[in-house]
């Protein structure tokens, strides 16, 4: 799960940047990594077709994942059930 | 009703006004301009006056000077390409263009005002608004300070005095909103460097302890993804631009349990529309019984009407607001009835709001479609829990397609180039065939 994370992530990145991604970390906080709330919507996306599931409309609760590792562990959360 | 320097003057003069990355500014601070011609005598002017200012302390200034002496203002965004802000000023008959731009030939520094000698004006000033939209020239609606301003709370009605942060553009409609009720409403207005990055926009707040935040709903989130957020000691949050879910709401009553919660429906077009404060998404049919007063508030063939008072607003030029004979406006707005509450549904027109950037899905396929290989294209609008919608497109290729990513790139490439950014489409897919109905129209649902 977390590859594929990686994997999208830095495919959005280079589409819309241009430039080499940068190396994630567990306590990367998601919006200082460069990419904006548009482009994590559309990594939410790609990961929906990629693995099948969107976690944030099927958790029952609004939930805003603040670093790299919430958002990875959010997804293993979902993919488990 | 008296212009925005006269009301300002209700006003403790040593209270700060406007909190910016340049430092406070109080009333006395605004003042020496205006004063000084107001001494003077000299050619009586006719002014309709075109602002697009960086700068919210000289917009105060202008604000402050022209209100109640000029014809009419004009909003522009000060992110408005070159090209469209002369439009504007030409269509709506403007005969002074002032900025602190560097990229706009013939307009005239904030100084300039100084040497206009305008005595005060006959009619209530005209206060112009712009629509945002990410194609072609916006559209213009005629306003003026007593129909924008008549949401301000009074400062007599407030437990404290509320500091508000501002997160809007104060050239459109939902900033100029708080501008005017922390300036009216002897509130401070903290309005940060636009652009900054997230954590520095929350701290920015937190430092001069913002109170009272106006935001999108999209901005909310953004807002609740940073630990910055911590730092906000709120007690009014409102939101509005886009449709506002119970998620949302769940998610910022968790973050500030004691803050009152504000969801408004607004749009430039029809001036004012009313607010919404139990937590809960949508609104209640006692809003349509009990409208604010001033507003007339309809649900007709499953869209959301509104009546605003009849001087209210106004397109300006060729452009008519869709009218009924009864005064009230189509807003374009679908709504279903659900749990006792009506719930926005999106446009009636199809556009698709992204954080609140309103794009056309049928102008995406014109440009897609102009793309070598491609034989017909859809576009739809996908929810997204973080940005309220998104854009998706599936393609008919006019031929065999051998690498299929490497033919996606391209579109992607393309889109990018041709289209605001958020026009692109999120996700493309390539498909055999797109599902037409029975008048052979691409179905969109």
């Amino acid at each position: 799960m977390e590859d594929a994370i990686r994997e999208i992530f830095n495919g959005v990145w280079k589409e819309r940047k241009g430039t080499k991604p940068p190396v994630l970390e567990a306590d990367s906080l998601l919006l200082e990594t460069g990419l904006d709330s548009l482009d994590f919507a559309i990594v939410v996306a790609r990961l929906e077709e990629r693995v099948g599931f969107d976690p944030f409309s099927i958790a029952d609760d609004a939930y805003y994942p603040q670093t790299f590792g919430d958002f990875v562990a959010f997804y293993k959360k979902y993919s488990s059930m | 009703m008296r212009p925005f320097l006269s009301q300002l003057e209700n006003r403790r003069p040593d209270l700060p006004l406007l909190v910016t990355e340049r430092g406070i500014l109080k009333l006395s601070d605004l003042k020496p301009g205006p004063n000084k011609i107001m001494a003077q005598s000299g050619d009586v002017v006719s002014a309709r006056v075109a602002l697009s200012l960086h700068a919210p302390e000289a917009l105060l200034a202008a604000l402050a000077y022209l209100d109640g002496r000029a014809e009419a203002m004009l909003h522009i965004s000060p992110t408005l390409p070159p090209k469209l802000v002369t439009g504007l000023v030409t269509a709506a008959g403007c005969n002074y263009l002032i900025s602190d731009r560097d990229d706009l030939s013939g307009a005239a520094p904030l100084e300039t005002l100084a040497s206009l000698s305008l005595r005060p004006a006959l009619r209530e000033t005209e206060w112009i608004m712009t629509t945002s939209g990410t194609t072609g020239q916006p559209k213009m609606v005629r306003h003026c300070l007593s129909s924008l301003a008549r949401t301000v709370t009074p400062m007599a009605d407030l437990a404290s005095r509320p500091v508000w942060g501002l997160t809007y553009e104060p050239t459109r409609f939902a900033g100029m909103q708080v501008l005017l009720q922390a300036c009216l409403g002897e509130g401070v207005l903290v309005a940060p460097k636009l652009g900054s990055d997230i954590g520095a926009i929350l701290n920015f707040f937190a430092d001069h302890n913002c109170s009272h935040i106006s935001a999108t709903p999209t901005l909310w989130r953004r807002f609740l993804m940073h630990p910055n957020v911590a730092r906000l000691a709120l007690s009014q949050i409102t939101l509005g631009g886009e449709i506002v879910g119970q998620a949302l709401l769940n998610a910022l009553v968790a973050q500030f349990p004691t803050a009152r919660i504000t969801h408004v429906y607004a749009s430039t077009e029809a001036g004012v529309g009313f607010s919404v404060h139990d937590r809960r998404e949508g609104f209640p049919e006692s809003i349509v019984a009990n409208p604010p007063k001033g507003v007339g508030i309809a649900i007709r063939e499953g869209r959301l009407w509104l009546r605003p008072e009849s001087t209210a607003s106004e397109y300006l030029g060729e452009q008519r607001l869709p009218r009924a004979s009864d005064g009230f406006i189509d807003t374009g707005d679908r709504v279903t009835w659900r749990d006792n509450r009506y719930i926005f549904l999106g446009r009636d027109t199809g556009t698709i709001n992204i954080g609140g950037v309103k794009v056309n899905p049928e102008e995406i396929e014109r440009v897609i479609a102009t793309l070598d290989g491609v034989a017909m294209v859809s576009v739809t609008a996908k929810s997204s829990s973080l940005v309220g919608a998104m854009v998706t497109a599936q393609i008919v290729s006019s031929g065999p397609v051998v690498d299929e990513s490497a033919f996606l790139a391209r579109v992607f490439a393309y889109c990018r180039a041709n289209l605001a950014r958020e026009a692109v489409p999120a996700t493309i897919r390539l498909v055999d065939r797109l599902v037409t109905n029975s008048a052979g129209k691409i179905q969109r649902n």
